[in-house]
């Protein structure tokens, strides 16, 4: 997770709660002036819709990456030798070892 | 499945990554869903305006999954497109109310 | 919006704001005090070895294309077979009594500790404290049927159904808020598990994870048992030989 991502969010965050403050202080505005609301100033509406679509991308990026479905995913692009290595398989201090003329203790 | 078409063979899924991938779709979606429901409080959407905003939030969302995905070659990571659309419908509309109706009260009501 | 209605402003902060806040910390010191209570089970060597059969079963029927007819039909038949196949097994009928069984009991009253005894208690506070407030308004048009439902604690008739009173807030809190939970606490919270109770085994089975199997294992092993004798075995490596060898067309054309 990088931090991009997060401060990306955290400025989508303060931006949708700003236009919220901003929204609250537009009705309150009409209310003391006793005016009709039929709708927010446009600039707000944008602030409010940039802001969701800047967290929309932050939380994308937050939530971590996707992985490859298929279960060969990881070797495609193997050759047949590193298959053959199977660490599972190693012997190490075999017994033959007592045997073997180049081995040294 | 069947061995005599030439091109389908069956694919081996595997089957954590296919879980991961879910828990970051619904992580995303869910998020989304209450985020979604806030922006429509906050601009005072009402009744059908506010359903109408849901609908496309999510095919946003759902938009945006695929372009992180990648367009073409979205099934690399997705079994079927269009689960990714509709699956767990219904809990997320409920998030997406709360949220509404949270922030539809705190910012319009008063 | 024809009949608008002034509500003071300080409700949104004393009665509004707390009821949502209330509910929510409520909800995550539920999920940490299940954490707490919530004791480690003991798991009987059977049901560990009915939840491995079973996974086993799983892995085959899944997987069985990728090995040969024969080691297929082997394999089925060891779950399968007549008397004393994994499946098939007769079982002395040790079904304990739950009542009988002390750490069920005491499961139970946790269980309840945390879910049950919170939700009224802390329900009946707010119904007292915050009572016959009208807190909200839903955005959109209701029918007087939900009048009941959303405005309990006020009983006036000439209310538009779309106002909310603040008991009804915090059951729609309490109901609503179970994905933000999901969202902050993680997938496996409380609140998840209580709510995928039923899918709750099919879930286990999902991840894989050796679970403890519930208390009956003839019925998932019944169930385990009609899906393997129904599956047909499609071997998929079929030609893989030719295959790798990148004749692929002239072995699947004859």
């Amino acid at each position: 997770m990088a931090v991009v991502p997060k401060i990306i969010l955290t400025i989508g965050f303060f931006s949708i709660f700003h236009a919220a403050l901003s929204a609250v202080q537009h009705r309150s505005y009409l209310r003391i002036n006793e005016l009709q609301f039929t709708r927010l100033p446009t600039d707000i509406i944008v602030q409010t819709l940039i802001s969701l679509v800047i967290i929309m991308y932050g939380v994308l990026n937050v939530a971590g990456d996707f992985k490859v479905i298929k279960a060969s995913a990881g070797l495609d692009n193997k050759s047949w030798e590193t298959f053959r290595n199977i660490t599972s398989f190693y012997t190490f201090s075999h017994r033959g070892r007592s045997i073997a003329v180049d081995y040294e203790s | 499945m069947s061995a005599k078409s030439k091109q389908v063979t069956s694919v081996a899924y595997s089957e954590s990554a296919i879980r991961n991938n879910l828990s970051i779709v619904e992580y995303c979606r869910t998020s989304m869903a209450a985020l979604s429901g806030c922006t429509a409080g906050i601009l005072g959407l009402t009744s059908l305006y506010g359903a109408l905003f849901f609908v496309c939030a999510t095919i946003t969302v759902w938009l945006m999954f695929l372009y992180k995905a990648g367009f073409s070659n979205w099934n690399k990571y997705f079994i079927s497109r269009k689960s990714l659309l509709t699956s767990g419908f219904y809990g997320q509309l409920f998030t997406y109310i709360l949220c509404w109706t949270f922030i539809y009260g705190m910012v319009h009501v008063y | 919006m024809a009949t608008d209605l002034i509500v003071d402003t300080q409700i949104r902060f004393w009665v509004f704001l707390p009821i949502v806040v209330i509910t929510f910390l409520v909800g995550i010191i539920r999920h940490y005090v299940s954490i707490l209570l919530s004791s480690q089970k003991k798991v009987e060597t059977q049901q560990f070895e009915d939840s491995q059969i079973i996974l086993r079963a799983r892995l085959l029927r899944e997987n069985g294309k990728y090995i040969p007819k024969t080691a297929f039909l082997t394999r089925r038949h060891a779950f399968n077979k007549e008397e004393d196949g994994y499946l098939t097994q007769k079982r002395p009928a040790a079904s304990q009594s739950m009542m009988t069984d002390p750490s069920m009991m005491t499961d139970m009253v946790k269980d309840n500790l945390t879910n049950v005894l919170p939700m009224v208690i802390v329900g009946g506070w707010i119904n007292w404290m915050f009572s016959g407030f009208i807190t909200t308004k839903v955005p959109f048009p209701l029918t007087l049927r939900f009048k009941s439902m959303l405005q309990r604690g006020i009983e006036l008739s000439h209310l538009d159904a779309s106002w909310v009173s603040s008991a009804s807030w915090y059951f729609l809190n309490v109901f609503g808020l179970k994905s933000i939970y999901s969202l902050v606490l993680g997938e496996n919270n409380v609140f998840n598990i209580l709510a995928a109770d039923q899918l709750e085994q099919m879930h286990e089975q999902m991840s894989g994870a050796a679970m403890a199997m519930p208390q009956d294992p003839k019925v998932a092993f019944k169930a385990e048992w009609e899906a393997l004798e129904i599956i047909d075995h499609h071997w998929s490596l079929d030609g893989i030989e030719m295959k790798l060898l990148g004749e692929e067309e002239k072995t699947l054309s004859d």
